[in-house]
C-alpha cells in the first residue's frame, strides 16, 4: 500500500517534470454510434502539452473501434484508463478479465468511476472485425465507457510489448496470453499492473483512484 | 569448393527424404546475398516446448540472415542518424536505465567498448528500430532457432560431434569484458557466425516464450503444454541450451537492456513493397 502510494506519487512527479518527447497529433476520431462522445475539446487542451516519456500514448498507432471508426489511444488522454488485451473468441480467460475490470470499476469512488475509461484491444487481428467486437460488447453488456479496438499486427505487438503482455497464437487460432490489467493515469502513464484472474482488486482500485485524482 | 559440397549435401538430403525438387529461393539462394547477410534455406523448426495442438515441426521459409551480430560501431551510426535512440533521449518505456550504459556517452563508445564487438544493452524496441532503418527486421524465434540449429559442417548441429559441447562450454563461461569482436567465430553450415558463443540475441517475437501459466487462469497454459513448464513435455531433454534460451526470452521485457543480449537482423528473400515491417511506426512516431 505504502509502496504503491509512493509509486503513484513518483509517477505524478515524473509527469509534471516530463521532458518533451513526442507531439503526436492524433487525428480526432469521428464520434461513433454507441461509442463515447466526442473527445475533441479535451484532446485539444491535452495536445498542447507534450507527452511524458513514460506515456503509453507515445505509441502513435491508429486503431479501428467496434463502430468501424479510426481511433487512437491518445484520444483518451485526460482520463484514467484501464487497458487489457483480449480476443473475442476467448472461451475462458477474457470474459473473466472483463468481469475483473467491472469489479475494479465497481470498487472505485463514484467520481472516478464516472471518468474511468476501459479499453480492450484484441490480439485477433483477423477474426475480430468491428462486427465481432460489437457482438462482444453486447454479449458482455459493455457501456459507453468501454472502447474496443483492433489494429494491425505490428501495433498489437508493440502495444503488448509496452504493456508487458505475452501472447502466442496456437494452431487452432486461439491465443495464449497474459491476463493483465494495466492502469494508467490521465497522461497514459502506467500506475499499476494487475495480473491474474479473479484476484483481489482492492489494491488496484486504491492506486487507480489516487492516480485519477491527480 | 565448399559451396559445391554444401549443395551436393543438400541434394543428397533432399533425395533421401523424397522431397520435391530443389528450387531456387528454397534450398539455394535466388540471388546474391545482400551485403553482410547469408542465405538460410527453407526448413523447419521443432519447438522445444509446444502446446498439445501444435505440430511437432513448423516450416520456416528461406530468408536472409546477418552473418554476425550488429556491432557497437554500427549501432553508433544508427543513434547518430536517429537521435531519439540515444541513451539520454530514449525514455524509460523504450529502454531501461541499463540501455547502452557501458558507452562513454550518447555518441561515444569509450575505451571499454570495442567498436567491432557486438552491441549489447540494447532494448527490443531499439534493436527493432535499427533493423527497420536498415530495411531489415529482427528474425523470429523460429527463424533464429532454425539457423542456429545447424552445425559447422552439417545442417544438424545436434548430431555433430563437439557442437553441443562447445555451446555448453560457452554457457559455462562468464561473459568476458570487453566482448570479443563480432564475426570472429567459426561460420556454421549456413555461413552465419556467432549464433552461439558470443552473446544472446533478441528475436522479434521473444514475448511468445511463456514458461509459466500466463493465460486461461494461472494454470491454463501449463495444462495446455504437455507438462507445465516442463522437461517431461519437451522435445529433447538433453537440449540444455534450448532450455536456457527459452528461459532467457521469457524473462525479458521489451525495454530491458541486458549486458549479454545483442541482436542481428533478418530480411525476407523478396520483401513485398507493402511490407508492414517497413511501416516504421516506432522510428517515425518518436522524435
Amino acid at each position: 500500500m505504502k509502496l504503491n502510494l509512493a509509486l503513484a506519487l513518483s509517477l505524478l512527479v515524473t509527469a509534471v517534470s516530463a521532458i518533451a518527447t513526442d507531439a503526436t497529433t492524433a487525428p480526432c476520431p469521428p464520434p461513433a454510434a454507441g461509442a463515447k462522445p466526442s473527445c475533441c475539446s479535451e484532446e485539444k487542451v491535452a495536445a498542447a502539452q507534450p507527452l511524458s516519456d513514460r506515456s503509453i500514448y507515445q505509441l502513435g498507432a491508429t486503431w479501428i473501434n467496434d463502430a468501424g471508426q479510426p481511433a487512437t489511444l491518445v484520444s483518451l488522454r485526460g482520463k484514467p484508463v484501464v487497458v487489457a488485451m483480449f480476443f473475442a473468441q476467448c472461451e475462458y480467460a477474457c470474459p473473466v478479465l472483463v468481469q475483473d475490470m467491472k469489479r475494479l470499476l465497481a470498487a472505485l469512488p463514484e467520481k472516478v468511476r464516472g471518468q474511468a475509461q476501459l479499453v480492450l484491444v484484441t490480439f485477433d487481428t483477423e477474426r475480430d472485425t468491428p462486427a465481432a467486437l460489437r457482438a462482444f460488447r453486447e454479449r458482455m453488456a459493455l457501456d459507453e465507457r468501454w472502447t474496443l479496438l483492433r489494429g494491425d499486427n505490428e501495433s498489437v505487438q508493440e502495444l503488448a510489448m509496452l504493456l508487458g503482455v505475452k501472447f502466442k497464437q496456437d494452431a487452432r487460432g486461439q491465443f495464449a496470453h497474459s491476463n493483465l490489467l494495466t492502469l494508467m493515469n490521465a497522461e497514459g502513464e502506467i500506475v499499476h499492473r494487475h495480473g491474474g484472474l479473479n484476484g483481489d482488486i482492492s489494491e488496484a482500485a486504491k492506486v487507480f483512484a489516487l492516480a485519477a485524482k491527480k | 569448393m565448399k559451396p559445391l559440397a554444401r549443395l551436393a549435401l543438400i541434394l543428397v538430403l533432399t533425395l533421401t527424404v523424397g522431397a520435391p525438387a530443389v528450387r531456387a529461393g528454397e534450398t539455394f539462394p535466388p540471388t546474391t546475398a545482400p551485403a553482410g547477410m547469408t542465405f538460410i534455406p527453407a526448413g523447419d523448426y521443432a519447438p522445444l516446448l509446444r502446446t498439445k495442438d501444435e505440430p511437432e515441426r513448423t516450416p520456416v521459409a528461406a530468408y536472409w540472415l546477418d552473418i554476425r551480430p550488429v556491432t557497437n560501431a554500427e549501432f553508433l551510426e544508427f543513434v547518430r542518424a536517429h537521435p531519439q535512440w540515444q541513451r539520454s533521449r530514449i525514455g524509460p518505456l523504450f529502454g531501461d536505465r541499463a540501455y547502452l550504459a557501458d558507452w562513454a556517452g550518447d555518441l561515444e563508445l569509450g575505451s571499454a567498448v570495442p567498436a567491432d564487438a557486438p552491441v549489447v544493452r540494447v532494448s527490443w524496441f531499439a534493436a527493432r528500430a535499427y533493423a527497420k532503418s536498415a530495411g531489415k527486421r529482427l528474425p523470429t524465434t523460429a527463424e533464429w532457432e532454425r539457423a542456429a540449429s545447424a552445425g559447422f559442417t552439417t545442417p544438424v548441429g545436434a548430431s555433430e560431434p563437439g557442437f553441443s559441447g562447445a555451446i555448453l562450454a560457452w554457457l559455462g563461461r562468464p561473459t568476458p569484458s570487453p566482448l570479443p569482436a563480432a564475426g570472429a567465430g567459426r561460420p556454421n553450415f549456413h555461413g552465419a557466425r556467432d549464433l552461439h558463443g558470443l552473446v544472446w540475441e533478441w528475436v522479434d517475437d521473444f514475448n511468445t516464450a511463456m514458461t509459466t501459466g500466463e493465460s486461461r487462469g494461472d494454470t491454463g497454459l501449463e495444462r495446455n503444454l504437455f507438462c507445465g513448464a516442463g522437461a517431461v513435455g519437451a522435445r529433447d531433454l538433453t537440449d540444455y541450451p534450448a532450455f536456457m534460451r527459452i528461459g532467457m526470452r521469457s524473462s525479458l521485457q521489451a525495454n530491458y537492456a541486458v549486458p549479454n543480449v545483442g541482436f542481428r537482423c533478418a530480411r525476407a528473400l523478396t520483401p513485398p513493397s507493402s511490407d508492414s515491417s517497413l511501416r516504421d511506426s516506432s522510428v517515425a512516431l518518436r522524435p
